[in-house]
């Protein structure tokens, strides 16, 4: 085997970008973060009905509520497009804007969900009281830890973006959580069905 | 690779994003949600057509929104995506059908069904064993 079929020339990959690949294999670990909730979902229909004596979903659930909390979420995704439009036009105060309002809308879902939890936990209906709460709260629970991952990656964006500006690398990174936050947004609208309408027929 | 010789700005990402489609997909999913949620709390149709239709409205929405927000689509830069997506919807089935399945034959072999009375439970009481629904962590 030769010298040159060993070497591999730089410019021969023209049109695969870093970007490209990145996003793609960001994709990727999307997909398998899919194949989690798709066996916590799996664990949820098969405990649903296991109430051990224990409250329904019925008794402990209130759909207004968990319908304004979805909302926060549907509308966060809303402010991120527009964080990466403003990132389209090089505005750094803009994106700054647009993902603090971002981060805001989702620590009032995380805060609504925390303080569901603790309702739930304080009057005896917590995790172990049941095989049906036992799946309610780790899928749910889930859920709401990757959307506080996501918040601690949005607050590191924010600090870069204020200090750093949009560069190269920090634009990337923005539109890789970008599909994060609305990859989250998708399994909500799962969880929120399936759990809670569900739930309360 | 070409590390940091490309424009992030030209990723379709960035080139697909429109801010009036991210209001109508809000619009359009905070509709369907909401009459979702308004029907379950009337239980305005019978049980099995209220999951149905709350099912197929919750359905459309994820569409919309892996459409809108995600850009699932088949074009040059995206399908691969959007193909991997495909691929992994018949997992997602399988993964949540097949437990169910196998659980539902697990119950009716091994364990009381949450909607079956207690069975027979005079039989394990008469060999001394306690009664069946006197063991903790037993199911309703």
């Amino acid at each position: 085997m030769t010298a040159d079929v060993l070497t591999y020339p730089a410019h021969a990959d023209h049109g695969h970008d870093a970007t490209a690949t990145q996003t793609f294999g960001f994709w990727l670990y999307i997909m398998t973060d899919c194949i989690l909730f798709a066996s916590i979902f799996a664990t949820y229909a098969v405990l649903s009905h296991n109430y051990a004596g224990g409250p329904t979903g019925k008794e402990l659930f209130n759909l207004r509520y968990v319908f304004g909390e979805t909302m926060f979420l549907l509308f966060s995704s809303v402010t991120y497009g527009f964080a990466v439009l403003a990132m389209n036009r090089n505005a750094r105060n803009q994106v700054v804007g647009w993902l603090i309002l971002t981060f805001f809308l989702g620590l009032g879902f995380i805060g609504m969900e925390v303080n569901e939890f603790t309702h739930m936990v304080l009057e005896g209906h917590g995790p172990d009281r049941s095989g049906f709460l036992s799946a309610f709260f780790t899928l749910v629970g889930t859920h709401g830890t990757h959307v506080s991952f996501g918040l601690i990656w949005m607050a590191v964006m924010i600090y870069q973006v204020t200090n750093k500006g949009l560069t190269t690398p920090i634009r990337s990174r923005l539109m890789r959580l970008s599909m994060f936050w609305h990859f989250l947004d998708i399994v909500w609208i799962g969880v929120f069905t399936i759990v809670y309408l569900l739930g309360v027929m | 690779m070409t590390h940091g010789a490309d424009n992030p700005l030209e990723h379709p990402e960035v080139q697909l994003a429109n801010g009036r489609s991210y209001l109508l997909v809000y619009l359009f999913s905070c509709a369907l949600l909401g009459a979702a949620t308004w029907l379950v709390t009337r239980q305005a149709m019978t049980p099995i057509g209220l999951f149905l239709l709350t099912t197929a409205l919750a359905g459309v929405v994820v569409v919309a929104q892996g459409v809108f927000l995600l850009h699932m689509e088949f074009s040059e830069t995206q399908r691969w995506h959007t193909v991997s997506l495909v691929l992994f919807i018949p997992l997602f089935i399988l993964t949540i059908g097949l437990s169910a399945w196998m659980f539902h034959g697990l119950y009716r072999r091994t364990m009381l069904m949450p909607e079956m009375p207690a069975p027979a439970a005079a039989a394990p009481a008469a060999a001394g064993m306690p009664s069946m629904p006197a063991m903790p962590g037993m199911q309703r």
